[in-house]
């Protein structure tokens, strides 16, 4: 639902602040990263601008990528999903609202939704703020820790690739 | 998330002031034809939205058509296609307006504004131009009149408490000379350089404020001279657009469509008075909106809602039950949060006749879930008209 093309926003943010600022990276200070001592084993992006965190024990921390907080703007709403929900990959796992529209979050992976971030209910702009950190919408029990490595996710590097290529 | 993408950007129409556009940062789309600004990089839509209500907005508006109605039988054509009475208005009084089709259903809003008494000026949306052009095309055949788009022109609107200050700056008769420029009032006025502007005293966001007419050659010199004042930003889409849900006020294909009468739309005020013996003409849908008028027979009412809790913003089409949850009652119209109501969310709705009124509480189905609403009165933040 989402009116803002994203050609027309690559166009205006300058190149070489993409590359210089790995804007998509996970917060290494938040939760999602600091989870696990060793950080999280993986870190994995759709290419509907979500991103995954796994760690070592099939926890895994969804949410949605700077570059989609971006575009999207000021979040109004975070729907959360309901503990214990088992989804798919592919189902839905909630919906971020700004005042102009709402869109859809889809699970990465198929798991078991074993917590979900709570303080989006009072804050929903930390969806801007700190996307990939502070702005974590679920936490995951995932099925198979070995999905993470599915052709389907892409690494940092291929996800802003893709980022640079959609024009 | 899924991003939706608009392509065939070169197909695109742009104003007159769309460098100005793309160098403040302004992200583009497709609207009504035209690659039109939807928020600029300086401000986030919220920000945008609040600094409208608290200084002053700048938005491009020339996307809307401007038209001239001219000839003897003007007005007693315009007393076919509107409910308005245009006899008795002032010259340079304008008002809001329906054109209504033979059903009594409106093809478009508008503004109308009386130059004298055989020439009138119309703005009508950008969206509608095809069906506003065949239907007054049509409409017009048997009237000693004629109605044609004016060119060249773009339209600016300054909207705010400080519109009139900053316009009254860049005016040769200074902030006094729109002193006796009352809302609905339109009148020519010279900038310093001796260019002449139409300033019209009207808006979309409920506060004070202007539309403007002004050449396309001197659009964008004025546009910046405009924006050289520190109270004025430049406004998108985005925020026009929740400005104007707030204000109450109706969006063509949302409150409005070729099926809805004024009085469903909770405009009967738009029905003058003076227009209802039939003494001045009938009006197209003249029986079906006269027995609503008379009978209270319309079988739906436009209200206003506001969530009573948190949740998802109700969108367009969202389905309205009774507090029972089963028995649908209506549909929304529009919906969002509302950035002046610290992000309460709020619309508007065709509702039943029966739960219409202050205070009815209801439910909104959004996706699979339902929300408590209650019923309110519009505008949901108040109006400034300088009236």
């Amino acid at each position: 639902m989402l009116r803002i093309s994203t050609r027309t926003l690559l166009r205006s943010t300058p190149r070489l602040f993409l590359r210089a600022q790995s804007s998509n990276a996970l917060t290494k200070t938040q939760l999602p990263f600091t989870f696990s001592s060793a950080g999280p084993s993986a870190v994995k992006y759709t290419s509907q601008h979500e991103w995954i965190a796994t760690h070592q024990d099939g926890t895994a921390f969804v949410g949605i990528t700077k570059y989609a907080a971006d575009a999207l703007g000021d979040a109004t709403y975070v729907e959360l999903p309901e503990v214990d929900a088992e989804l798919e990959a592919g189902d839905s796992i909630g919906s971020v609202e700004s005042v102009k529209s709402a869109s859809e979050v889809y699970s990465p992976l198929a798991g078991t939704v074993v917590d979900v971030n709570e303080a989006l209910n009072e804050s929903p702009q930390l969806i801007n703020e700190d996307p990939m950190g502070q702005g974590w919408i679920a936490k995951l029990k995932i099925n198979n820790p070995a999905d993470v490595d599915g052709e389907e996710l892409m690494t940092l590097e291929q996800y802003e690739k893709s980022l640079k290529e959609d024009h | 998330m899924i991003f939706k993408r608009f392509n065939a950007t070169s197909a695109l129409k742009k104003t007159a002031l769309y460098d100005l556009h793309i160098a403040l940062g302004g992200t583009m789309v497709p609207y009504a034809g035209y690659s039109m600004p939807v928020k600029y990089a300086k401000q986030t839509h919220i920000e945008s939205h609040l600094w409208t209500r608290k200084h002053a907005g700048l938005f491009d508006v020339s996307h809307m058509m401007q038209s001239t109605l001219k000839g003897p039988e003007a007005v007693k054509f315009l007393h076919k296609i509107t409910p308005t009475d245009f006899s008795s208005l002032p010259a340079g009084q304008g008002t809001l307006s329906v054109l209504l089709n033979e059903q009594g259903g409106v093809v478009d809003d508008t503004l109308i504004t009386k130059v004298n008494d055989n020439t009138f000026s119309i703005v009508t949306n950008a969206g509608c131009v095809d069906q506003d052009t065949k239907f007054l095309r049509e409409q017009i055949s048997d009237f000693d009149c004629e109605w044609n788009p004016v060119q060249g022109k773009s339209l600016l609107a300054l909207q705010g408490p400080e519109a009139p200050s900053v316009l009254g700056h860049l005016i040769k008769d200074g902030v006094s000379g729109l002193q006796t420029l009352y809302f609905g009032q339109k009148r020519a006025f010279q900038l310093a350089e001796g260019v002449t502007v139409d300033v019209a005293r009207s808006g979309y966001t409920g506060e004070d404020g202007f539309e403007i007419s002004v050449d396309n050659a001197r659009a964008l010199e004025f546009a910046q001279k405009l924006l050289d004042n520190s109270a004025v930003a430049a406004i998108g889409l985005a925020a026009r657009d929740s400005l104007r849900l707030e204000a109450g006020m109706c969006l063509y294909g949302h409150e409005l469509t070729e099926k809805i009468t004024p009085i469903e739309a909770s405009l009967a005020w738009l029905v003058s008075k003076t227009r209802r013996d039939g003494s001045l003409g009938k009006f197209n849908g003249w029986d079906r909106i006269m027995d609503q008028v008379n009978n209270k027979s319309a079988p739906v009412t436009r209200v206003g809602f506001k969530y009573l809790g948190k949740g998802p913003a109700a969108r367009h089409e969202s389905p309205i039950f009774l507090e029972d949850g089963a028995t649908l009652v209506g549909h929304v119209s529009s919906g969002s949060a509302s950035p002046s109501l610290g992000g309460l969310n709020i619309g508007q709705a065709y509702v039943k006749k029966g739960v219409h009124k202050k205070g009815t509480k209801l439910l909104v189905g959004v996706r699979n879930k339902k929300f408590p609403i209650e019923v309110v009165r519009m505008p949901f933040v108040p109006t400034h008209y300088y009236k």
